[in-house]
């Protein structure tokens, strides 16, 4: 290595940060001393091969026609995004909308109306044991999460 | 047809609106930079291609960021060094590369390699992903030292003193290869 006490000035005239005055002394400096002029070679060998631009060849057809894949699928993503948004709000509301006044004890006058029907036609149907709707109404709900999670999951798979 | 410019902020506003020949000749313009960086990070010719492409992919999807044309060089190389840092973590790869990776690359023939090519990137490639990053931006004829400290976020202060630093580590795995790389082609 270069031991030279100008040796440390040698990267910044390569990467052209001296002064004009800075750039002229150390030119000088460069004609008396043999490491440095050594080093200054060494360095430029270096310069002269990390200063090659590679080329990748004729790429330009290939990242048009990959990036029109990717933005197709991009929008279909974003249309299953909205899919997926809107089929869980439907259904988060769905089982807001039963479980609260469940949970409150509210009178739920059209589930009663429900029940009452669905009731007659157990009885129609021969069954011994009555409906229970709201039971009914979670487990479709239920049904409904898990067939929608399903799908989304299997969407994003695909 | 109509010629088209090389006035950037005409290239980016018709990229923007999709016109397919101003990306065209974007990436004409900065191929050769992004797939410089790359080759030299990960050493391997047809990986390299891949990200390259993958890079443009990433310009392109993400041009209507871009406000100020100055900033175009140095944004395309952080995206190009974020698709590197992806590809390795991907392929749970060292950082590092190996001499194998190295005389990978000598098996393509697009490439001219020299000696001097086989001894410089061999000593490359025994450095850290930081170092070899900031040499190769440095080195590179195009960039300026603002624009070097862009892409690496750092001042540019900081950046003189890491490439004297990285600039002292390549020159100590150089040592003993003086003759050669003075002789050599």
């Amino acid at each position: 290595m270069n031991s030279c006490q100008q040796a440390e000035r040698l990267i910044d005239y390569l990467l052209k940060q001296l002064t004009d005055e800075e750039k002229k002394e150390y030119e000088t400096h460069l004609k008396s001393c043999q490491l440095c002029r050594h080093e200054l070679q060494v360095e430029q060998a270096i310069e002269s091969e990390l200063s090659v631009e590679l080329q990748p060849g004729f790429i330009e057809n290939r990242i048009r026609v990959r990036l029109q894949v990717r933005q197709a699928r991009d929008m279909r993503s974003l249309w299953m995004y909205v899919f997926r948004m809107v089929v869980y709000g439907v259904t988060a509301a769905l089982v807001g909308i039963i479980t609260i006044p469940f949970l409150l004890k509210l009178p739920i006058i059209s589930f009663t109306d429900l029940g009452k029907y669905a009731n007659e036609a157990a009885e129609l149907l021969g069954q011994i044991a009555p409906v229970n709707t709201f039971l009914i109404i979670f487990e479709i709900c239920y049904v409904a999460v898990f067939l929608a999670s399903m799908y989304s999951l299997a969407q994003i798979r695909r | 047809m109509e010629a088209i410019s090389d006035d950037f902020e005409n290239l980016i506003q018709w990229a923007k609106n999709g016109d397919e020949r101003a990306m065209t000749r974007l990436i004409t313009i900065h191929k050769g930079l992004v797939f410089t960086i790359i080759l030299r990070m990960t050493n391997d010719y047809d990986a390299s291609q891949d990200l390259t492409q993958e890079t443009f992919i990433k310009v392109f999807m993400n041009i209507k960021k871009v406000k100020n044309t100055d900033h175009l060089k140095p944004w395309i190389c952080t995206i190009a060094r974020n698709v590197v840092r992806d590809y390795f973590r991907k392929a749970k790869r060292n950082q590092t590369i190996s001499f194998e990776d190295v005389k990978d690359l000598h098996g393509h023939s697009e490439i001219e390699i020299t000696r001097k090519r086989i001894i410089i990137q061999d000593a490359l490639a025994k450095l850290a992903e930081r170092d070899r990053m900031l040499l190769t931006l440095a080195y590179y004829q195009g960039l300026s030292l603002k624009e070097v400290a862009e892409v690496m976020k750092m001042n540019e202060a900081n950046v003189k003193v890491c490439i004297h630093r990285a600039r002292k580590r390549l020159r100590k795995h150089l040592e003993g290869y003086e003759h050669e790389l003075l002789s050599a082609s």
